[in-house]
């Protein structure tokens, strides 16, 4: 089953991976960096190992965005970012996993500190009659 | 590629497969000289007509393919050791050309269910090495890039040339729980045909109908097998209902809704009689009992006249050898429709957990049960939550559709 990973985040300056510029992971002391550091990058190569992940990209400054909206019988755009939240969108991961336990034990190792990650179910077009 | 041509290769690439495993333990090379003998095959069937023994032929090719590459190589290695090793071993001879004469859709399959697979690289494998389907219409039957079903397939087939197995391969006391990965991995993908009705059609692959050609192939390798018997009943179960589980704008129609006429009476017989042979025979296992369920649903002329009595029974039996959450909500929906609501929703609250709160085929049962019980306004609450939790559109629509109603 799919699940998209969400990182909403707010590095500051905006940039990848942003555990670089947030200032609660660089607190952290290096060692255990360097430890939330491997566990990613495991979790990451174990699910392309099992052909798990799907696609994924980091994405661009939220203020780089453009915003399109039909206001007044036109379709008009304005620049972004869309959220007025202080935490945005920074980047997603399109998984395929066997369950929805699987896709929560690789989605905790996305997270760090000063950022959420969403964990989100795609629907699916079809469905059971019992 | 005509049909028919289409047909024999999808028949036979797994035979000749098998006869080129028996000579090499290279699962790439033996599928790329098949590949190979496809493409032969495509080129000059069509002018000079259709072999009277297609699989004698392709075999014949493919081995001839093989032989090639191998020899390609060897003499590559050679060159090289020339270079380092004036004393170069001369190549070695041809071997003789096996013809497989048997199904070895056994072997095969037990092969494709290695221990250090997960379940969906078994999928995946037995698909392509069994099946002979493509990689894009693997990956366009389960809605996945088809870059990510190759990887998942190459690496697969790494894992099985680490494993290094001999054909047939797995010691005896190792096949009871192959064969068990190998039902699994054929009863998910039905699952996943039987659900999904996206993907590209013009790949024109039914992943439910192909789940069902294959468990008919591991019957017929295995007739004796009950579990086999019962998982293969239990697809031709499901599949007898195809036609009537939706309507025409594509809503989906449940169980207790649907006109039972359009119902395949002669694939329920089928299946209802395997089950009758095989019932009786050896232990029961969880395909067998889920299949009884199911025959017991079909058997009946309407919803009401169903026998929840002897559901109510076999889902008793299923939840001692195989319980799980979804067999327990199972059985306390029979309780509800043998004993009526009450009964029923105390066997819900019996079973609660954090599992089966998050499950929205659990809000659905005690929405249900709750509008038989009268309490309007607790069962709306129930079905809007379980539309809210439920990942199939179709189930959405008809939730809200059920939680509208007044």
């Amino acid at each position: 089953m799919k699940f998209v990973i969400l990182i909403h985040s707010n590095p500051q300056p905006w940039g990848h991976p942003t555990c670089d510029t947030l200032a609660e992971f660089q607190a952290l002391p290096p060692e255990e960096q360097a430890r939330l550091g491997k566990e990613f990058d495991d979790v990451l190569a174990e699910m392309t190992e099992r052909g798990e992940l799907i696609g994924g990209e980091a994405l661009a400054d939220p203020r780089s965005s453009t915003l399109f909206r039909y206001e007044g019988g036109a379709r008009v755009s304005v620049d972004g970012p869309y959220a007025e939240t202080k935490e945005q969108l920074a980047g997603f991961f399109l998984i395929d996993v066997a369950s929805r336990e699987r896709a929560e034990e690789v989605a905790a190792y996305f997270s760090g500190p000063g950022e959420t990650v969403e964990l989100r179910p795609a629907m699916w077009p079809g469905g059971s009659d019992e | 590629m005509t049909d028919d041509v289409g047909l024999i290769w999808r028949e036979q690439a797994p035979l000749v497969l098998t006869a080129l495993l028996r000579r090499s333990r290279d699962f790439d090379a033996c599928e790329d000289a098949v590949q190979d003998a496809l493409v032969d095959a495509a080129r000059s069937w069509p002018r000079s007509g259709v072999p009277d023994d297609p699989r004698a032929w392709l075999v014949r090719v493919a081995s001839r393919r093989l032989v090639d590459r191998h020899r390609a190589e060897a003499a590559r290695q050679r060159r090289e050791r020339v270079v380092v090793d004036p004393a170069a071993t001369a190549p070695a001879a041809d071997q003789p050309c096996v013809v497989v004469d048997h199904d070895d859709t056994l072997a095969l399959m037990l092969r494709c269910a290695h221990p250090d697979l997960t379940d969906a690289s078994r999928i995946a494998l037995i698909l392509r090495a069994v099946g002979g389907l493509s990689t894009a219409q693997i990956a366009a039957g389960f809605l996945v890039p088809e870059a990510t079903m190759a990887q998942r397939i190459s690496r697969a087939k790494a894992t099985l040339r680490q494993a290094d197995e001999p054909l047939p391969p797995a010691a005896p006391h190792d096949v009871a729980a192959r064969l068990d990965a190998v039902r699994t991995a054929l009863s998910l993908i039905f699952t996943e045909g039987h659900t999904t009705s996206g993907g590209d059609r013009l790949l024109d692959l039914d992943l439910a109908r192909e789940a069902i050609r294959l468990t008919e192939r591991l019957h017929r390798a295995l007739p004796d097998d009950g579990e086999t018997t019962g998982l293969l009943a239990l697809m031709l179960l499901g599949a007898a209902r195809f036609d009537a589980r939706s309507d025409e704008q594509g809503e989906l129609i449940p169980l207790e809704h649907q006109d039972r006429r359009r119902w395949d009476r002669a694939m329920i017989a089928r299946a209802v009689a395997m089950l009758e042979s095989t019932l009786p025979v050896g232990p029961v296992g969880p395909f067998q009992l889920q299949a009884a369920i199911a025959a017991v649903h079909a058997e009946s002329p309407t919803a009401e006249t169903t026998d929840w009595r002897q559901i109510t029974v076999l889902y008793r039996m299923l939840d001692r050898i195989a319980p799980s959450p979804p067999v327990a909500l199972n059985l306390a929906v029979a309780v509800g429709m043998a004993d009526g609501p009450q009964a029923g929703l105390e066997a819900l609250r019996r079973i609660e957990s954090p599992v089966l709160e998050r499950n929205h085929r659990f809000h659905a049962a005690r929405a249900h049960l709750l509008e038989r019980d009268g309490q309007r306004e607790p069962a709306r609450a129930a079905f809007l939550r379980a539309a809210e939790l439920t990942r199939s559109i179709p189930e959405q629509r008809y939730l809200r559709r059920r939680a509208e109603i007044r």
